[in-house]
């Protein structure tokens, strides 16, 4: 066993869901999608196969590496010197959260199997799953920032659309625009962190941001700009592990399929923002300032969603706002420097959450039959909480747990209206630019002509 | 060495015949038919000559038609190779999907013309031929409008691209003349304001969003999406302008893409936001052919050919959509993924290849571009990151509005909404193309780093820099 390559059970760990998605999507493209038999069992297998090489992975390097080791496969787009290359950097972390990541997507691919069946959009979804699957194996061992953002960008891509799953329903395809909205904010600082680190420490590779080693970030970065590319990273985790000011889409999100809720906004995809975090480490502390940022947004996000958690008026929403509450307490912990308490709080929460997600649906049935056998609802004393608040403080936490805390009407009055206000007035310039050059009457009649070439 | 001129008549021909077919043809539908297989053929051919190395080394100079002496009137190389199938590429797309009904034989005629005007522009280095195929593309476009519902936006182009056109000619007089030294700073400005207001480059813009919203969507993409404004640039510009006016002309690029990006994303009607949405990518190609370092230039060249291509196979979409369902409001969820998955997913498909998504083509071309724009001016490349951001909302917007909610139900009962076989081969082959390229995009990618390390070595000669 210790004499299996490393560089080869990696690749394969990361690479099988990879092929699944290949498989399944050309299958999508061709308009020949697979019967459910064969996608559950090419789902289940692919996870299977991930789950066994990353673990193997993890054997192998406890057994015979201690530093960080960098695994090039090779230049990707081109022979010339600036191109993609595919690296990945591993270590205990990376393996053990990239090991997570496929245990808990095979349990969800198997619970879907038998969720999802007979759904029109079956093969839709083993799609999306194997996208963020690749993704979130990415984001676990990427290398350097090309191959970190590949991965960000599958997870972001494939969350938007299982939201908008049930896509007839116009309130999910609208919530699925506003996920994505946010999610591309934090693809847009992410990538401004990857441009910035190639701008001053010219070069892309993540050994210099993650690695624990001599040639690390301490002696190549500066402390300003070690400051503001953590600040670009804390605001791409804030995107994607809803963090506030972002905190909003996540009750939104909650429109997917009960599966897919689970394995994004109960256990790996709410987390990656805190993995990330995690490996920024070295780079974190070089910044006290985006270290106080950090743990300001953690434990103001903490706060806000254990109240808002409180007040929610389904088992979904209600679990995500808790799931976000102990984000929240994740992301203190890792400005405080306890990585290892962090990443195991991680680990834990990621599948507590997961088997709750899983299984919210039974919760609500085992609820109604306690209600059928006493006849009434189970009672509920006042916690300290009511003891320690008075009525009109309690009420006034209420109605700001209701709203959500009003961040989405305060990015709205913020961000979106002047965007999109802003927007529609150039275009009304970019009309009368044509009525300078030439003006004509109106009303203006358009005579109907089908014709296009 | 005649081997290469047969492989290049040959690609000519196929035009050429179907010219000559329209002109006396009567049945429309067979007319496409032969369009399509000359299309196809043609397509076969020029990637038979781009594959083949020592097909890129032909040229035929006329000294009297060209500025240095040196330019080729006709000529394959490194650069314009890989332009060639791009060409054949846009043919086929628009013979194929375009509705029956939406083609009559004067169309297939000048969308004949057309491809064979941009094949003869990608073809050549000479300002003179240039000039004169830029005449013969704008009448060309000009003519598709000249029926009485699209008299404004004929006027509109009119003036927008006769303008364009009148400016490239005085350039040419200015710097060919007897006073080209003293003149010949002004005439290369004159091509500049051309190629800019033929790229629709901010503020020379204004007639892109009018005439794809109001005017013949099918023309105006054949007529964009070559992008021989980029190509002007390429060779005329590139090589000869000052370090100063190449970024200016970058920084006019790169804030028009964050500009069509922004605009595409509150655009009402899908046919201007595919307008806006062109004008961004096609302004990212001009930022990076602007650029002095070799990826800036590089990434400018690849994202031409896929934008310019993902971007035309975005925009049919949307004409196959208007056939069957008319004009489309983008504040509405039209429904329609069940009858139709094959279009939504390709749709969705190309849309991802314009903003650059990992695993198609536009991905390398863009990471490419943010790091030459970064290495050239460290704030201006964030403009990319922000351009791409809004150009993927956009493009999500437009699948989420097209494709999701309830559709309302078919008017009559027969009434068949999904793809023909036709359309169904054509938009799954260009997807193929997007993400097979982009999963094993190195051929391409290196072959435009060869074709910009050649312009930067002509570049140093001519301009010493």
């Amino acid at each position: 066993m210790p004499g299996v390559p490393l560089t080869v059970l990696v690749l394969v760990g990361a690479g099988s869901p990879a092929m699944l998605l290949l498989v399944l999507g050309t299958a999508s493209l061709l308009n020949r999608p697979l019967p459910e038999r064969w996608t559950a069992s090419l789902a289940g297998g692919a996870m299977l196969i991930s789950f066994a090489a990353l673990s193997l992975a993890f054997v192998v390097y406890g057994a015979t590496a201690t530093d960080t080791q960098l695994l090039s496969y090779g230049a990707w787009s081109t022979s010339h010197e600036r191109g993609v290359a595919i690296e990945f950097l591993v270590d205990r972390l990376s393996l053990a959260f990239a090991a997570l990541s496929a245990a808990i997507a095979g349990v969800v691919s198997a619970f879907s199997n038998r969720y999802l069946h007979r759904e029109p959009g079956y093969n839709r979804y083993f799609v999306l799953l194997a996208m963020f699957v690749t993704g979130i194996l990415l984001v676990a061992l990427a290398g350097n920032i090309q191959v970190l953002f590949v991965g960000w960008e599958f997870v972001g891509l494939s969350s938007a659309l299982l939201v908008a799953f049930f896509h007839e329903r116009p309130a999910a395809v609208a919530n699925a625009f506003r996920v994505l909205s946010v999610y591309r904010i934090s693809d847009a600082a992410m990538l401004s962190a990857a441009v910035l680190l190639r701008n001053v420490a010219g070069t892309d590779s993540l050994s210099l941001l993650f690695g624990r080693t001599a040639g690390s970030a301490g002696s190549v970065l500066s402390g300003t700009d070690a400051t503001m590319i953590s600040v670009l990273l804390i605001v791409a985790v804030a995107g994607k592990s809803a963090l506030l000011p972002f905190s909003g889409w996540l009750p939104r999100a909650m429109e997917g399929p009960t599966p897919s809720s689970a394995v994004y906004y109960g256990s790996l995809s709410i987390h990656a923002g805190c993995f990330l975090l995690l490996r920024s480490a070295p780079l974190l502390e070089q910044s006290l300032a985006a270290r106080v940022l950090a743990g300001a947004l953690g434990a103001a996000t903490a706060l806000f969603a254990g109240l808002t958690t409180r007040v929610q008026s389904d088992v979904k929403s209600s679990l995500a706002y808790a799931s976000l509450t102990q984000v929240g307490i994740i992301v203190v912990e890792i400005a405080l420097g306890w990585y290892g308490i962090a990443f195991i709080h991680l680990a834990g929460h990621a599948c507590f959450r997961l088997l709750q997600f899983l299984s919210a649906p039974n919760v609500l049935h085992d609820l109604h039959g306690i209600e059928d056998a006493i006849g009434d609802r189970p009672s509920s004393r006042g916690g300290i909480f009511e003891r320690v608040t008075s009525a009109r403080v309690r009420r006034r936490l209420f109605l700001f747990a209701l709203e959500r805390g009003f961040v989405d009407s305060v990015l709205d009055r913020l961000v979106v209206e002047p965007f999109t206000g802003m927007a529609r007035r150039l275009t009304r310039l970019d009309a009368w630019l044509c009525e300078v050059v030439l003006p004509h009457r109106r009303p203006m009649t358009v005579a109907v002509d089908d014709r296009d070439e | 060495m005649s081997d290469a001129w047969l492989w290049l008549a040959g690609t000519a021909l196929a035009p050429a015949v179907v010219i000559i077919a329209a002109l006396f043809a009567v049945d429309v539908e067979r007319l496409r038919r032969l369009a399509v297989i000359a299309a196809a053929s043609m397509l076969l051919a020029t990637f038979v000559i781009a594959a083949t190395p020592d097909f890129r080394r032909i040229a035929w100079t006329v000294s009297s038609l060209s500025w240095g002496g040196s330019e080729a009137i006709i000529r394959v190389d490194t650069l314009s190779a890989a332009f060639l199938p791009f060409a054949a590429g846009l043919w086929l797309l628009t013979v194929a999907v375009t509705p029956r009904a939406s083609l009559d034989r004067g169309g297939v005629l000048r969308t004949a013309l057309a491809t064979l005007i941009t094949l003869a522009s990608f073809l050549t280095e000479s300002a003179v031929v240039l000039l004169l195929l830029s005449v013969a593309s704008v009448w060309t476009f000009m003519a598709a409008l000249q029926d009485s519902a699209h008299g404004y936006q004929r006027r509109i182009a009119g003036i927008y691209l006769g303008g364009s056109t009148l400016l490239f000619a005085i350039g040419v007089v200015l710097m060919a003349g007897p006073a080209a030294p003293r003149t010949g700073t002004a005439g290369l400005w004159c091509i500049v304001i051309a190629a800019l207001i033929r790229k629709g480059i901010v503020p020379f813009h204004a007639w892109v969003p009018e005439v794809f919203d109001h005017g013949r969507l099918g023309p105006a993409i054949l007529f964009s999406a070559p992008q021989l404004g980029a190509y002007m640039t390429v060779v005329l510009i590139v090589p000869r302008a000052s370090p100063e006016a190449l970024r200016l002309i970058a920084i006019l690029a790169l804030g028009t893409a964050v500009y069509g990006a922004a605009l595409a994303l509150v655009q009402t009607s899908a046919r201007r936001a595919c307008g806006y949405l062109f004008m961004s990518q096609s302004a990212l190609v001009m930022a990076g052919l602007d650029g002095r370092s070799e990826s800036a230039l590089a990434g400018g060249l690849l994202v031409w050919l896929s934008a310019g291509l993902a971007f035309a196979g975005l925009a049919r979409c949307v004409l196959v959509l208007e056939a069957r369902r008319g004009r489309l409001d983008l504040r509405t969820f039209h429904g329609g993924y069940e009858r139709m998955p094959l279009l939504a997913i390709t749709f969705l498909g190309m849309g991802l290849a314009c903003t650059g998504f990992p695993g198609t083509l536009g991905f390398v071309g863009q990471e490419l571009l943010v790091d030459g724009a970064v290495d050239e001016f460290p704030v201006m490349g964030f403009a990319i990151v922000v351009a791409s951001a809004l150009t993927g909302l956009a493009v999500l917007r437009m699948y989420f509005s097209l494709f999701c909610g309830r559709a309302s139900p078919p008017a009559a009962p027969g009434l068949r909404f999904g793809l023909t076989r036709r359309e169904t081969w054509t938009f799954v082959a260009l997807v193929i193309a997007l993400v097979g390229f982009g999963l094993a995009p190195r051929p391409l990618v290196d072959s435009r780093f060869a074709a910009a390390a050649e312009i930067l070595r002509f570049r140093e000669g001519s301009v010493g820099r």
